[in-house]
């Protein structure tokens, strides 16, 4: 009984978790199905985590908070969406140089709002639903909401099949009328504001307070989860299951076990986890041709 | 003939210029907003901005050893870059080549082995990220990352659990004297013998990469792949000995500060944390030439430890230099808007030429 017990509280904690590897791959399948890479999801997750606890803090409203780390989201995505597009920038420089700056700018805050170089003081969190006695987020099923909504969006309307046409053949995209540089442009902002969300949800809703690289590699699990997936929204919900119930089961093993050094070993799960994953599933994935380059008008 | 020679130096003159104008440019711009943060954060901004730059030049031996670090994962991001590989797991391979080199001289207490078997475990990570890339098609940014933070929590759990110091347990067990690399006098001027030691790493890398058929593969391949296949050559070869090449020099970085700097390994990963990352502006400032990255390595060691200056005497968190740097990244991606800039200043110096 306490074998069960037990996974249906790691089936539980993997909701948990698959929250910012589900919002974040959803997000950067809307811009990469455009034609834009965005390697800065981590750094999206821990500036907006950063915002949503700061403006949390300071005004105790969740609502404000949560659409803080939303905007936060938007407006790395505009910067990035006009590096990718009009000002021809490589995507992947600039992706990295985000997270290093974000990293830069998280500690930054930390230092000179409280004063710590470790984590902000506790703030309050979205309140919780009750399903079978475990405590849920409302989160959960919005983020699988709308990895349906951006599956039909992306698939069965007309603007989809323009924002898809942009990543398969820009050229043809332009000819038929599609102003791919500005489709590339709002995916991008699109798809980080969604990355937005699932940052504030790291920090104002899961952990209750912002700490220093909260994020811990999830923006890169989420980038594994799109690949996992092949760049289809609905692959990337068991995707975010599996690679969430890798960091459940590191969590949950280093509440069970007695050896505090033990934590260390546990915490690798998640990172070997979704390496092992990718490497039985990456063959078969068709990335969408135009992928991370520039277009260029003629 | 003639003409086409002097039309090749001019190209290759103003190219010079390009770059001159990009790096400049994106220094310029991480500068100016770094100082805007610093006046918004309440700090004096003049007095911030001139402790950043200038903070480093106070104990040059410092400044040189700092910069051996990220002058090696430098060369770890910049040799797969010219395949086409984006290598950010150089953090990793460093942790590796420094745990691997610190249990060979705590076992043997031969510094030469434990130099080279810090580096072979560096390119025995790099070939295995490599080899899914080719045969799994594993995007290597992804299994970079994952593997950085593999080895980081591995790491971690070896120094404190297994091979941690009883009288100092934050500290692992120290390099045996027998393994160390010491420090050389030039008069009244001592020097970390590691510095010396990495110019020697960079004109090895210099060699294989433009005097070599590895090299030249590697440099082909990344600049036209078809043409490359054409050719007889071979990318996804070039891609293997790129990262085989990328990864020894990352652990080559951790061996080095391992052997040659802490001679031991902190439990929390302080001395080596964030020198992998580092290497990716490095390699970025330094256009990916290994003489390049030399002095790109000096420059950002020099904002390291100028930011470690600024906390030290303004209370100013020494984070503004990763910012800082995240910044200058940035703008290093945008080589487009400098070109746009210059072709855009050169018309209006031409029409004014016209004017007269």
């Amino acid at each position: 009984m306490e074998i069960i017990e037990s996974l249906i509280d790691l089936v539980f904690l993997a909701f948990t978790s698959m929250v910012p590897l589900l919002l974040g791959a959803i997000g950067e399948i809307i811009n990469e199905r455009s034609g834009v890479v965005n390697i800065g999801i981590e750094g999206i997750f821990l500036l907006s985590a950063l915002t949503s606890t700061i403006v949390n803090y300071f005004t105790n409203n969740l609502g404000l908070a949560l659409l803080t780390g939303v905007v936060t989201g938007m407006a790395i995505g505009s910067l990035h969406g006009l590096i990718s597009t009009y000002l021809r920038g490589d995507q992947i420089v600039a992706g990295v140089g985000l997270n290093v700056f974000a990293y830069g700018m998280s500690v930054i805050a930390l230092v000179t709002i409280w004063g710590t170089f470790g984590n902000s003081p506790s703030v309050s969190t979205i309140p919780k639903l009750k399903v079978f006695g475990h405590a849920v987020s409302p989160l959960v099923p919005t983020s699988i909401a709308v990895a349906v909504i951006v599956w039909y969006f992306l698939y069965k309307t007309g603007l989809g099949l323009r924002l898809r046409a942009c990543g398969e053949d820009p050229k043809a995209a332009e000819a038929m009328g599609i102003n791919v540089l500005r489709t590339r442009l709002l995916a991008t902002i699109i798809g980080a504001s969604l990355a937005g969300l699932g940052g504030s949800y790291l920090s104002i809703d899961w952990v209750g307070q912002f700490t220093k690289e909260i994020s811990a590699g999830r923006g890169f699990i989420a980038l594994a989860n799109v690949a996992f997936s092949n760049w289809n929204p609905l692959t990337a919900i068991l995707g975010a299951f599996i690679f969430g119930f890798f960091d459940a089961l590191a969590i949950h093993l280093s509440i069970v076990s007695l050896q505090p050094a033990l934590a260390y070993l546990f915490k690798i799960i998640p990172y070997l986890g979704t390496l092992a994953v990718v490497s039985i599933f990456f063959r078969r994935t068709r990335i969408p041709p135009a992928l991370g380059k520039p277009y260029i008008k003629e | 003939m003639n003409k086409l020679s002097s039309l090749l130096r001019g190209w290759r003159l103003s190219e010079y210029v390009v770059i001159a104008v990009e790096v400049c440019g994106s220094i310029a711009l991480g500068i100016g907003i770094a100082t805007l943060l610093l006046y918004t954060l309440g700090f004096d901004p003049g007095k911030g901005i001139t402790l950043l730059l200038g903070g480093g030049f106070t104990d040059l031996d410092y400044l040189l050893s700092r910069a051996t670090f990220i002058m090696m994962t430098g060369l770890a991001f910049s040799i797969p870059l010219m395949a086409g590989l984006f290598n950010i797991g150089g953090e990793g391979q460093m942790y590796l080549g420094g745990l691997v080199s610190l249990l060979t001289a705590i076992y043997t207490g031969n510094l030469f082995l434990a130099l080279i078997a810090g580096g072979i475990a560096g390119l025995t990570l790099g070939l295995f990220i490599a080899v899914l890339r080719v045969y799994r098609g594993v995007n290597e940014v992804i299994s970079s990352i994952m593997l950085n933070w593999t080895l980081y929590y591995l790491t971690i759990y070896l120094v404190t659990n297994t091979f941690y110091d009883p009288l100092a347990p934050h500290e692992s067990i120290k390099v045996p004297q027998s393994a160390r690399l010491g420090l050389i006098s030039i008069g009244d001027f001592k020097l970390h013998i590691i510095f010396p030691i990495s110019l020697v790493f960079i004109l090895l890398a210099y060699f294989v990469l433009y005097h070599t058929k590895i090299g030249f593969e590697i440099r082909a391949s990344g600049l036209a792949p078809k043409a490359a296949k054409y050719a007889g050559l071979n990318p996804e070869r070039a891609m293997i000995y790129a990262m085989c090449l990328g990864g020894f020099f990352g652990g080559i970085a951790g061996s080095l500060n391992v052997l040659g700097f802490t001679y031991y390994i902190d439990t929390l990963l302080t001395t080596m944390y964030g020198m992998g990352f580092d290497g990716i502006g490095v390699a970025l400032m330094g256009r990916g030439h290994p003489i390049g990255i030399v002095f790109s390595s000096v420059f950002f060691s020099m904002l390291i430890i100028g930011g470690q200056s600024m906390q030290m005497v303004l209370n100013a968190p020494k984070e503004v230099a990763d910012a800082l740097s995240g910044i200058i990244i940035m703008a290093l991606a945008l080589p487009y808007v400098y070109r746009m800039a210059l072709s855009y200043l050169r018309a209006r110096r031409m029409i004014a030429h016209g004017d007269h």
